[in-house]
């Protein structure tokens, strides 16, 4: 059954009028959309579009809008929040603060009692830096530039009291979002406002804020998950039905296992053959510590915590591997391990400032739910080619997207065809290939059907004739300005899509069109593709090289290949069956051997053990914090705090707490204060370890050979400092404090950082060092110190051009390098030879590589 | 009659290659926010700074006969004949600063098939490195895609800094950090390093990391961070190079005769007119200050490298993303102009003294020899020795190092 795509529903978390109970319950909120300019506070003959609830009167974050099938959706520009909430109040005299960057108004009892002026997009550059506002005695936080602050005095009698706020959220040339819209309530003599809400709501101090923004995040993500599952049951029902409605296939035949050689699962079987025939031996097996290091890399992208080490080694030996497994295909991190992975192949490329180099929008987001909500993967390929939803919010639509690209269509369809069908169409952009068997017209036919329409030929994209100069190497045998139409290019793949059709159809038929092709069940190409990938991620090198380009390669087991993609496709293109497929193989259980860059030809690719890997930069940064129990503690990737710009210019991507979070820092203009010197220390790292900040192009492969650079970024810079340096926050000034031998300090900083116990030299090395500081080394009667990190918030994009925005940048440059302050708990030498010790385990060669 | 091509066939043709300049690195001068020609290098008739276009200074004669600068250009003036002007660049993106300044320095726009490598990294690949004391190429400014060496791969990369009393990042070491302690931190890792290469004895690519490791703490020793060290300058040099962009202009000098390629300095602190060279609105009134940084500096590092004896062998370009119109904005200062602006070279064997391309009366147009950017990057890059139209490999794909670049051949003898 085809659905339409765009069905906005009003749906309810809770209909009914809070009761009027002493304290209050939770702020009843509803969102409006579309009303008419000059009318944005009429809402008495509005439906409301979505209803949810909040603890108390801040509005930081707003419900996703989802389509049926979960993808995020833009709201009306602008929309409205409604909040309404009634209690009992004592007799007496109260003053109302409502606080709002945009148009606002408070109501009590019906009566108008405070508003605040629409915002103003700006346009400037030139900006002064806002005033650093005043505090006096009062703990209030302050309203943060634009926000206004709204004051009303108001007498309330004994008894129930109804409190409305109504609010302008976003608008032509702003941002859709709140901002800190928030209302406080203050008797006399209480010394700072509450936020309106139930008598336990928090203050709103800057603790309080900060403690309420992130529980808001957390529970509107988590609100998000829950919705969009709830509305998307039809449509995964209408998948499932799909993928049981396909004829079954009839499984290959698993070759006989050769005698002498292990086996877990089938997948050893195949690869046993292979072994035997050339008589290679297999790698030893991996310990069970190295075990757990490698796959909880592999699911989450991050080391094992002692506690799950603790955990894994008090399950029975036989069934530990198997329940470790089970447990981290379930960890809610898997999702960020697989964003990172299709952010390269798929170039997500977003931008924080006026992108115009080939920036797309950020679809990380989408591919984020889509790998946490673990959606068949057949259904995440449609969705992507679909290029629906949201552009701004990071739905499939802003996959769409190449700024400044002279034909943004031919670039997704090279990205779509390396991605899915290993066909590298790249040399086809602007000529026919010279070295595959692609022609320009293949490319552009297949970008016509992403595109939804014929396509023009740009003449930048072809190969000018020289005047009188001799011909080109490479030619097309279309011509600028030709018209291509849509058409499947490679009925040598697959002549016809299914017949089944799509759970959800998009508006453009030649993209349904592209997405039966694609994931059509007869379609063994695309079942393969994905599997190798998969392969390659977890074993180091494919069963097919090059994994984007088939034209380049041979399958060095065939047969394993089918298997897998049989498997892939019976479990209804479960990326998580896969996985786990692999991960019971005594293939993957064994030590690594040899690099991916000696296997390139498939005669070289045995599998008698994975091929060496090291961590990816985001496993690295996200695994370095991790083990110090320290977060990023990063600015915010925005340059318009104040949100008084469209988002076409400029994007919030929010702070980040995992690596895949971080983006470009767009500094192009090379301006000292449009850098964020936190993110950029963490940034300086991943680019070093293979990370690309800008994602122009696709990538499978990553240039992260080791390099001297690699080193010294890790060992000098910033990030590295953070790390070892034991400040209060620090897990490891936890153990240096809490430990009763120096022997167990060592085992387990051993253990939070390499995931074993160290060894007989190792132990007498660190013993020797700490031991003859170890008895004294508490501080008695010092306290720990706060270790937030500061960063200015006034800096943006509107004021950067002053000398004040600059200089204040310029200081938190030369801040950072101190590094966090350091405990006063522990005397300075002791602490200063634990940091060492730290330094010298995360600098060793044997953390950053996998197992 | 012989046709064309017969003649190209001729030995004639192959005498009419240029010669190539001398340069075996290159001091690259980005002056970042597009700097207007009009009030520095190619100076016209004077506007009156709002509805009147033209120059917003007097301009002065130089060592070069009938060609003059703006006043401020004080002493580069009689220094000019050490530099040839290109006052008839153009390139058709005006709008954008990160799409013109990612033009500038990779001499293409973004194709969405590959990232192209700028002009440093594709410098310090041809030439490879003179010695391991020092990074090939080393950027001071902010690490941005415009700087990146694309498909040519990270080890083609910088070093950066963004202070010069910080140094450069990552290879620095940590300010609690003295001698004495990273000493005890490298001999924990020699230990931890060396274990783990012999429990994995026969493992050749364990083997390579860890000696991958080992090498670069001797990089970064105590000969490479002292090339960073500005403190073993005099103070009077220091003084004559002015402020932190002269400073930077000195460190780079430093760098060359260390051995570096290609050195970035980026002009980018708006301290003393708000805007950097992006002089909209009342980034204008100011600019005069940047103008004469820029004097002090540039003047100063002519004569320093002609006295290091290293200005024959050492391209100073100064380059900027693009130019500004001869029309004032409503605030007094001027928007963008990519149509007709001006680089100049100077050093690195090329033929000095003169001005190449000519703009019409108010520097709007090119009137005379346009010179594209890729006609641009040809001639720098025949000035280092390297031949524009070579291929370099992104895997199979062959990518010459400039787009038809055509060499500015009046620079070459």
């Amino acid at each position: 059954m085809v659905r339409s795509l765009i069905a906005s529903l009003a749906w309810s978390l809770s209909a009914a009028p809070a009761p009027s109970l002493p304290g209050g319950g939770p702020i009843q909120v509803e969102i409006f959309e579309d009303l008419a300019a000059g009318k944005e506070f009429d809402l008495a003959a509005m439906k409301s579009i979505d209803r949810y609830t909040e603890p108390a009167f801040a509005f930081i974050h707003t419900p996703t809008k989802f389509a049926a099938n979960a993808i995020p959706l833009d709201r009306s520009t602008p929309f409205i929040l409604k909040a309404a909430y009634q209690r009992n109040y004592t007799a007496g005299s109260y003053t109302l603060r409502l606080r709002a960057r945009g148009a606002a108004r408070l109501f009590v009892d019906g009566k108008l009692v405070a508003q605040t002026q629409a915002q103003k997009p700006n346009t400037s550059g030139d900006d002064p830096v806002p005033p650093a506002v005043e505090r006096g005695n009062t703990p209030l936080r302050p309203a943060a530039y634009p926000h206004q602050d709204s004051l009303a005095p108001v007498q309330l009698s004994d008894g129930p009291h109804e409190v409305v706020l109504i609010a302008v959220i976003g608008g032509k040339g702003l941002y859709p979002s709140p901002g800190e819209l928030a209302v406080g309530i203050r008797t006399k003599d209480q010394l700072v406002d509450q936020l309106l809400g139930p008598h336990d709501a928090p203050p709103l101090t800057d603790a309080g804020w900060e403690a309420y923004s992130l529980a808001s995040a957390r529970r509107h993500a988590e609100s998000d998950k829950v919705r969009r599952r709830t509305v998307s049951q039809e449509v995964s029902a209408l998948w499932n039905a799909r993928h049981k409605s396909q004829p079954a296939k009839s499984a290959p035949a698993i070759p006989s296992a050769p005698d002498g050689y292990p086996v877990r699962n089938a997948i050893d079987n195949f690869i046993n053959v292979k072994l035997a025939a050339t008589s290679a031996k297999h790698t030893a097996a991996l310990n069970d510590l190295e075990f757990l290091r490698r796959v909880t890399l592999d699911t989450t992208g991050l080391i094992p915590t002692p506690a799950e080490i603790a955990a894994y080694l008090k399950d029975a030996p036989k069934s530990r591997r198997a329940n470790a497994v089970n447990r981290l295909v379930d960890n809610p991190s898997w999702a960020d391990h697989w964003v990172s992975y299709w952010q390269d192949v798929l170039a997500e490329n977003p931008g924080i400032l006026k992108p115009d180099l080939n920036n797309t929008g950020p679809f990380r987001w989408w591919m984020h739910q889509s790998f946490s909500d673990n959606i068949p993967f057949d259904r995440f390929v449609a969705e992507l080619v679909q290029q629906e939803g949201s552009a701004t919010l990071g739905g499939p639509a802003s996959f769409s997207q190449a700024t400044l690209n002279d034909s943004p269509p031919a670039a997704k369809a090279d990205i779509v065809a390396q991605a899915f069908l290993g066909q590298k169409l790249s040399c086809s952009r602007c000529h026919d290939a010279p070295f595959h068997p692609f022609k320009q017209k293949d490319l552009f036919a297949l970008a016509a059907m992403l595109e939804g329409k014929d396509l023009k030929l740009p003449a930048t994209s072809t190969v000018p004739q020289g005047e009188g100069g001799r011909k080109p190497n490479v030619v097309s045998a279309l011509k600028p300005g030709e018209s291509i139409a849509p058409a499947w290019p490679f009925a040598k793949l697959l002549e016809h899509a299914d017949s089944g059709t799509l759970p959800v159809a998009a508006k453009s038929a030649t993209r349904n069109q592209l997405a039966s092709f694609l994931i059509s069940p007869d379609n063994d190409r695309f079942s393969q593709v994905v599997v190798n990938r998969v392969w390659k991620r977890y074993m180091g090198v494919g069963i097919v090289e090059p994994a984007d380009d088939w034209s380049r390669g041979r399958a060095s087991h065939p047969e394993l290949l089918v298997y897998l993609a049989h498997q892939f496709r019976a479990s209804g293109y479960d990326l998580k069956h896969v996985a786990k497929l692999i991960f019971a193989s005594h293939a993957y259980q064994r030590k690594a051997a040899g690099t991916a860059a000696d296997q390139m030809s498939s005669a070289k690719r045995l599998f008698a053990g994975p091929a060496h890997r090291n961590m990816t930069a985001e496993q690295l940064v996200d695994s370095l914090h991790l083990a110090a129990g320290k977060p990023f503690d990063c600015e915010e990737m925005n340059l318009n705090p104040a949100g008084d710009r469209s988002p076409k210019q400029f994007i919030n991507l929010g702070k980040p707490e995992r690596g895949w979070h971080l983006t470009a820092l767009s500094n192009e203009r090379d301006r000292p204060a449009l850098a964020l010197p936190i993110a950029q220390s963490i940034v300086d790292v991943m680019t070093n370890y293979g990370w690309r900040q800008s994602r122009q192009s696709p990538a499978t492969k990553r240039d992260d050979a080791p390099s001297p650079m690699q080193t010294l970024i890790l060992a000098n810079g910033v990030l590295g400092t953070r790390i070892a340096r034991l400040s209060d926050d620090s897990a490891f000034t936890g153990i240096a404090l809490g430990n009763a031998t120096v022997d167990a300090l060592i085992e387990q900083t051993f253990t939070r950082i390499l995931s074993r116990k160290p060894n007989a030299p190792e132990l007498a090395m660190y013993r020797n060092l700490l031991a003859p500081v170890f008895a004294a080394r508490v501080v008695k009667g010092a306290e720990a110190r706060s270790t937030r990190r500061e960063s200015d918030g006034r800096v943006s994009w509107s004021n950067h051009l002053s000398a004040e925005a600059t200089v204040i940048r310029l200081e938190e440059e030369r801040k950072l390098r101190f590094g966090d302050k350091p405990t006063e708990r522990l005397t300075k030498d002791f602490r200063e030879r634990y940091e060492d010790t730290l330094w010298a385990l995360i600098n060793s060669p044997e953390f950053a590589m996998v197992p | 009659m012989i046709n064309r091509r017969e003649f190209l066939a001729t030995p004639l043709a192959a005498a009419a290659a240029p010669a190539k300049g001398k340069a075996d690195a290159c001091i690259f001068l980005w002056l970042g926010g597009g700097a207007a020609q009009i009030d520095t290098f190619d100076p016209k008739r004077r506007g009156d700074g709002k509805k009147v276009a033209g120059a917003a200074y007097g301009a002065i004669d130089t060592a070069i006969k009938n060609v003059q600068v703006c006043e401020h250009l004080k002493q580069t003036a009689p220094l000019l004949d050490r530099c040839a002007v290109l006052r008839s660049i153009t390139h058709p993106i005006v709008s954008e600063h990160a799409a013109a300044a990612n033009l500038v320095h990779t001499g293409r726009t973004p194709s969405g098939t590959l990232q192209y490598p700028s002009i440093g990294s594709v410098v310090s690949h041809q030439l490879g490195s003179k010695t391991e004391e020092v990074p090939n190429y080393v950027v001071m400014g902010y690490p941005n895609i415009t700087r990146d060496p694309g498909f040519l791969g990270a080890k083609f990369g910088y070093v950066y800094l963004t202070q010069t009393e910080i140094g450069p990042n990552g290879l620095v070491r940590p300010p609690d950090v003295d001698s004495t302690r990273q000493d005890r931190r490298e001999t924990l890792l020699a230990s931890m390093r060396e274990g783990h290469q012999n429990r994995n004895a026969g493992d050749a690519a364990i083997q390579a990391q860890g000696d991958v490791s080992r090498q670069a703490f001797r990089l970064a020793g105590p000969r490479f961070m002292n090339v960073f060290a500005l403190n073993r300058e005099s103070k009077t040099m220091r003084e004559s190079y002015g402020g932190e962009f002269g400073q930077r202009c000195l460190l780079a000098r430093r760098l060359v005769q260390a051995g570096a390629r290609f050195v970035e300095v980026s002009f980018n602190l708006n301290f003393l007119n708000g805007s950097g060279w992006d002089t909209h609105n009342d980034g204008q009134t100011n600019q005069h200050l940047l103008i004469r940084d820029l004097d002090k500096a540039f003047a100063t590092l002519l004569l320093d490298l002609e006295k290091q004896k290293l200005l024959e062998t050492t391209l100073v370009v100064i380059a900027t993303e693009f130019g500004r119109p001869p029309e004032f904005d409503a605030g007094g200062g001027r928007g963008h102009q990519s149509e007709a602006f001006t680089m100049v070279l100077a050093g690195g064997g090329i033929k000095s003294g003169l001005a190449v391309g000519a703009t019409d009366d108010l520097s709007k147009k090119v009137i005379e020899r346009p010179v594209s950017i890729p006609d641009f990057h040809a001639t720098i890059h025949n000035a280092l020795g390297i031949d524009p139209l070579k291929n370099l490999y992104a895997g199979d794909r062959p990518v010459p190092i400039t787009d038809h670049g055509k060499i500015v051949q009046e620079l070459f003898a």
